[in-house]
């Protein structure tokens, strides 16, 4: 149960970049998760939603892109299309060994925000 | 009006920063820097009581221990006369390069020739965090059974080497290592493969063999 630090992991990269824009609230950050890399997304959104209870961010939304792991015939020079949850042991052509690519994604890709200047004007505030 | 800004980094930047730190460290002092994972009881401790064995004459040994709680395997590998320092975790469930940093700050590790790092008993936490090692190694006792790299598919596709252990309770099980091998060579296909006992010896030689040779390997690349 490491999503937890995954997601404090997140959240510091998350407050990095949005270190230009002082008083921002975060609203969605979107991340790329590999399959390979041994995190569940539904627990890191729970992790995600603890972590920011209580804050200024709570309810901001964690969007998990999933990377699926591909396996391809370096023989056949083609991918191969693997059995669902499963992996091929060998080239369905030609017998070989496959390689496995990607998979290994742990990204922070964007981060939506809104200023403290828009959610008054939201609001209909006269500044 | 929401605003969207690219902020493309790894996730583990901050982590990945201190690894990196410590793999140029681990370059210039020539420390080959091995990071042992596998399910709590699969043997990693035992697996370095006798690498110890066999290597203590030539090489200077040191050890990172990670655990929850105890000292237990730091003393395990200081009664055998090489330096050791315990990471407690304090229920963290992985070693992290910050704390590994730490400990090479605490511990008063000699000019070392191989450096092992025991990561906290867990095949799935672990396997995220590089800690300037050069290769991670991951244990599968026979006695866990041998669906395990397909169900743990992230470690197994990591490791540079797959160590099966406990093989002398092979007749009294139904493992069955030659699926497990082509499991490992799927996810894995250019990874090392060993078959070990540490109780009976075997395979500890061919392990102790691959360790010298990455040794050389990473010094011959260095001169």
């Amino acid at each position: 149960m490491h999503e937890l630090s995954i997601a404090q992991s997140i959240l510091a990269g998350t407050r990095t970049a949005l270190t230009p824009y002082p008083g921002a609230r975060v609203e969605r950050v979107r991340v790329a998760v590999g399959e390979l890399t041994a995190i569940e997304p539904e627990l890191l959104r729970f992790a995600w939603e603890a972590l920011l209870d209580g804050t200024p961010d709570a309810g901001c939304v964690l969007d998990v892109e999933w990377r699926p792991a591909r396996q391809s015939c370096p023989a056949c020079g083609v991918p191969r299309q693997r059995p669902e949850h499963g992996w091929l042991m060998v080239c369905e052509e030609c017998g070989g060994a496959l390689r496995i690519e990607g998979g290994q994604e742990l990204d922070l890709l964007q981060v939506s925000f809104v200023l403290p200047d828009d959610e008054e004007d939201a609001d209909g505030t006269d500044r | 009006m929401a605003q969207t800004v690219d902020a493309r980094q790894k996730v583990l930047a901050a982590n990945e920063a201190a690894a990196q730190e410590l793999r140029g460290s681990f370059a210039a002092a020539g420390t080959l820097v091995v990071n042992l994972i596998s399910s709590p009881g699969s043997g990693k401790t035992t697996l370095l009581e006798a690498s110890t064995r066999a290597l203590r004459a030539r090489y200077r040994l040191g050890c990172i221990e990670g655990d929850i709680a105890t000292e237990r395997d730091a003393d395990r590998l200081r009664a055998l006369g090489i330096p050791a320092h315990q990471i407690l975790t304090g229920g963290a469930c992985h070693l992290d390069a910050r704390q590994v940093r730490g400990a090479l700050e605490q511990a008063l590790f000699p000019g070392l020739d191989i450096l092992f790092i025991e990561n906290v008993g867990n095949l799935i936490c672990p396997t995220s965090y590089d800690l300037g090692e050069d290769f991670k190694v991951v244990l599968l006792s026979v006695t866990e059974g041998d669906d395990k790299p397909f169900k743990y598919p992230a470690i197994f596709a990591r490791a540079a080497v797959s160590v099966i252990t406990k093989s002398d309770l092979l007749p009294y099980t139904s493992f069955d290592l030659e699926a497990v091998r082509q499991q490992v060579a799927t996810l894995n296909p250019d990874g090392a493969f060993l078959v070990t006992s540490a109780r009976s010896g075997a395979g500890i030689d061919t392990w102790c063999r691959l360790l010298e040779a990455r040794l050389a390997a990473k010094r011959g690349g260095r001169a």
